[in-house]
């Protein structure tokens, strides 16, 4: 050995460089399936969420304001007579099909159909590809209502006649 | 010592907080599990439910607008008496005279229709991720009874404000009631107070609205953030579900 100045790194000594693998072994290559701890990363991640949805609410909220029409007026039916926007698609299949059907039947098969879906469908696959027939069931669905729901919103006008929106706007928030 | 840890070392919040030093994960789940708001949460999730595109934070978002219809709706509360003699003015006031008023009435009322979207988009999501098959069919269920709700929620506070939008809607959307089948005028009535939209509507709208279908609710979210705890860990594999799904029953000779 030959009398070198000791190689020092933060005030110590370095005695050996040892060849081979490190003693806790190889850094173990994450999966989606291990897990983490709640918090710190779900929390934080949960806590950014929420903070953007307040964002947005706090945004929207100093740009428009909540609309307030003339005092109720039972005898003054305004033209045309809408519900809330959320309604908006079973009033549509109001003006197309009887009462009982659009009223009553379809909403009522809807949520009796979301409660039993899970008891209906029994295939256990998380894969898309083996869940075609529910996927597109459900898409379909979905597309269909949505739709609905944009045509009462937007498209009607005096006596639920068919409006452009662009042109004549009776759409109520 | 930095002023963090001496708050931290003091009696005071030694007292409030039982928490042990977070030295191992060990002593952080233990902090986890003695405290109440963190009890809602599981201790541990796999790192796939961490990325956006696992759940787009859709159910932490309708908790959070729900939050904010309580505040919002408590506060909207304090200048509010549901009469057709008031109701309509105090709106006004509320708009012109109250500190803060057109603010929050805006949030309450933005909030509750992003609410709606919110909830949907949450149970949408869920469907495609096929996070309702065994063993969470039943939190599906509650889950469809807190759209149920949360539908109702904003349909009974749209008439509060009794204006003609207000008037008008609910009177639309009541009229469907008229249609069930033998109890029809009943059933109506009962929504109503009477044959039509009236100072009795209001009065039961404004009931359920700040006080029967908000404990409802609280209850069912409460209900359904402990299931997704409980299941948080359970298999996500579908062979290893499907054992879980069907116990194997083994036959005694």
């Amino acid at each position: 050995m030959d009398d070198k100045e000791p190689v020092v790194i933060d005030n110590h000594r370095v005695l050996g460089v040892v060849p081979g693998k490190p003693a806790v072994g190889d850094r173990k290559v994450l999966s989606e399936d291990d897990t983490v701890m709640v918090w710190p990363h779900l929390l934080v991640r949960h806590a950014v969420a929420a903070l953007l949805v307040l964002l947005l609410v706090m945004v929207i909220s100093l740009l428009f304001d909540a609309p307030l029409r003339e005092i109720a007026n039972p005898t003054n039916t305004p033209n045309p007579e809408k519900a809330p926007w959320y309604f908006a698609a079973l009033q549509e299949l109001l003006a197309h099909f009887h009462p009982l059907v659009a009223g009553v039947l379809v909403p009522g098969a809807i949520i009796g159909g979301l409660i039993a879906l899970p008891y209906i469908d029994r295939n256990l696959s998380l894969s898309p590809e083996t869940r075609r027939v529910a996927r597109v069931t459900f898409t379909v669905f979905l597309v269909v209502w949505i739709g609905l729901t944009l045509v009462g919103f937007a498209f009607r006008g005096p006596n639920w006649s068919w409006v452009w929106p662009w042109n004549e706007w009776h759409g109520e928030l | 010592m930095r002023v963090v840890d001496r708050i931290k070392g003091s009696v005071a919040y030694r007292s409030i907080f039982r928490l042990p030093d977070a030295v191992t994960e060990r002593d952080r789940a233990a902090a986890h599990w003695s405290s109440f708001l963190l009890h809602l949460y599981p201790v541990k999730v796999r790192r796939r439910e961490l990325r956006f595109g696992y759940s787009a934070f859709l159910g932490v978002a309708s908790m959070v607008l729900f939050g904010s219809l309580i505040i919002s709706g408590i506060y909207l509360m304090f200048f509010y008496v549901p009469s057709p003699a008031n109701a309509y003015g105090n709106i006004q006031s509320i708009q012109t005279d109250v500190a803060f008023g057109q603010y929050i009435r805006n949030v309450h009322r933005w909030s509750a229709h992003l609410m709606v979207i919110a909830v949907a988009a949450h149970m949408a999501k869920v469907f495609y991720r096929g996070a309702y098959k065994p063993p969470k069919e039943f939190n599906w269920v509650i889950g469809v009874v807190l759209l149920v709700l949360t539908l109702l929620m904003s349909f009974t506070g749209y008439l509060l404000p009794w204006d003609q939008l207000a008037f008008w809607a609910v009177t639309v959307g009541t009229s469907m009631a008229s249609y069930v089948p033998l109890m029809g005028e009943t059933t109506k009535e009962i929504l109503l107070g009477g044959p039509s939209v009236g100072s009795a509507t209001l009065v039961r709208f404004y009931v359920l609205h700040v006080a029967v279908l908000p404990a409802i609710m609280v209850f069912l979210i409460a209900l359904h953030m402990w299931r997704w705890r409980k299941d948080a860990m359970l298999t996500v594999d579908a062979a290893e579900r499907s054992i879980a799904a069907e116990p194997v029953i083994e036959e005694v000779s």
